[in-house]
């Protein structure tokens, strides 16, 4: 089994690291490659970058910051936000990702993950899914950044994402999202027995959510907030992880 | 040691060269894309990078005269560096493309990983020394990044092994011909320190001044 892995997601506007409370209120946090490189040094086994206003103006500038990060990486990295068709994903894996990816295009046309693993290998596909509990659906997946609701079931979109090729699902429970009490296990339980790659996210407040997202089944978990806040420092939440008995890379 | 010069980085198509140049260009390396063998540097390392699928690489590989051009650099006594896809490649084949063969400088078949584990093994593995080698630091249970569906299988002679499901060839060295499994490149400081030994190995130069790789 390879190590659990913590990942720090990072939004990406206009070529700046931002962060901000539902996309609003966004304070600059800096050049990508200079918390890439902060989060390479820092611990960090793999790093998220969410172009949160790609739009097709600006796909020349993330393909230089994309660029410069991936001179700067000794880490692994995904891109993803607003990616449609092969031709955009192909040029962010020239730029140097390790891995593209997407969300709301992929709900709305399922092929696009077939035609991203056929044209790079099912490794390069992350599929970002964010959810919400539901009296109908259990789990109710939800587009464009959770604004907008759809009729289909997390669970059945999981299954139908692998079936298509996903190399790995990255999992947002938005119930959980900002809210510090820790991920959905139940979700991660159910979601875990896919035969491809988890990564929990929403609802990291401490150390002990980690270790329950990992012993649910999740093969790797995200935060934002804690770690470009220093709230928790990522050394030492995997200090205390392998201290747990869990597999971490130090 | 072998007569030194710049590394030759094979650019076929298959996956990205940035994170390997980057890498390179960090460690004070300088290299060189030769997308023909005719490009490739006079002495000095190739390097057979590569992500995707077997088959379609084999083919780029050989539409590229590479294919061909492989084994008689490393019949000339050219260290030749293959890394992911790049190793599966130098073996005799993969059950990734059976009907198409590899390039057999690697004694052994690749096969799929799994059942039992969730493929692509994806992230990080522990990797265990076997058997010393001058080009090759002891791991020291290190960690090392893998992206891989299929795995060649472990021999006598491998010198690091990995486990996912089952024990696989993380890396092998068989006389001027090395192979990587994991991603050194994506493989922090343990990455960059075996690449950089590897490579210093085969005869990498080192200039007194960093030279930017594009």
């Amino acid at each position: 089994m390879p190590a659990k892995r913590i990942i720090p997601c990072l939004d990406v506007k206009q070529g700046r690291v931002v962060k901000g409370v539902q996309f609003k209120d966004l304070r600059d946090l800096g050049h990508p490659v200079d918390l890439a490189r902060r989060y390479n040094a820092g611990g960090a086994d793999e790093i998220v970058f969410l172009d949160i206003a790609a739009s097709l103006e600006n796909r020349g500038t993330r393909e230089s910051w994309v660029r410069e990060v991936a001179r700067e990486l000794s880490i692994p990295f995904t891109v993803g936000g607003g990616v449609s068709h092969v031709e955009e994903a192909r040029s962010l894996l020239r730029a140097g990702a390790d891995k593209v990816a997407v969300n709301t295009a992929a709900a709305l046309r399922p092929a696009l993950v077939s035609e991203l693993a056929d044209a790079f290998g099912r490794q390069c596909v992350v599929a970002a899914v964010d959810v919400k509990r539901d009296p109908d659906l259990e789990w109710r997946v939800f587009l464009k950044g959770g604004t907008e609701p759809t009729d289909r079931s997390a669970l059945d979109w999981l299954w139908e994402l692998n079936d298509l090729g996903a190399g790995e699902i990255l999992l947002t429970s938005m119930d959980r999202d900002g809210t510090g009490e820790g991920f959905d296990v139940q979700l991660l339980d159910l979601a875990s027995q896919l035969p491809i790659p988890l990564i929990a996210s929403g609802g990291a407040g401490r150390e002990i959510h980690f270790l329950e997202a990992l012993e649910h089944g999740a093969d790797a978990v995200l935060a934002a907030t804690l770690f470009h806040e220093g709230i928790l420092p990522i050394p030492r939440l995997k200090a205390y992880l392998a201290q747990n008995g869990l597999s971490i890379r130090i | 040691m072998r007569s030194s010069g710049e590394i030759t980085l094979i650019d076929y198509g298959a996956g990205n060269l940035a994170s390997l140049e980057g890498a390179l260009d960090r460690l004070g390396l300088p290299c060189r894309r030769a997308a023909t063998p005719d490009q490739a540097a006079l002495r000095g390392p190739i390097v057979l990078p590569g992500v995707g699928h077997f088959e379609s690489a084999q083919k780029s590989l050989r539409e590229r005269g590479w294919w061909l051009a492989l084994p008689e650099f490393v019949a000339e006594g050219r260290p030749v560096l293959g890394i992911c896809l790049g190793l599966q490649l130098l073996a005799e084949g993969s059950e990734e493309a059976p009907r198409a063969s590899g390039l057999g400088l690697i004694p052994g078949i690749v096969r799929r990983l799994g059942p039992g584990v969730k493929v692509p093994h994806m992230g990080w593995s522990q990797v265990r020394q076997h058997h010393a080698h001058p080009a090759l630091p002891d791991p020291h249970g290190g960690w090392l990044y893998f992206v891989h569906s299929y795995a060649l299988e472990p021999s006598v002679e491998t010198i690091y092994t990995a486990d996912h499901g089952r024990p696989f060839a993380a890396i092998e060295a068989r006389g001027n011909v090395m192979g990587f499994q994991p991603h050194p490149e994506k493989s922090g400081p343990a990455g960059l320190l075996l690449l950089q030994s590897a490579l210093a190995w085969m005869g990498a130069s080192v200039p007194a001044q960093a030279v930017p790789c594009n």
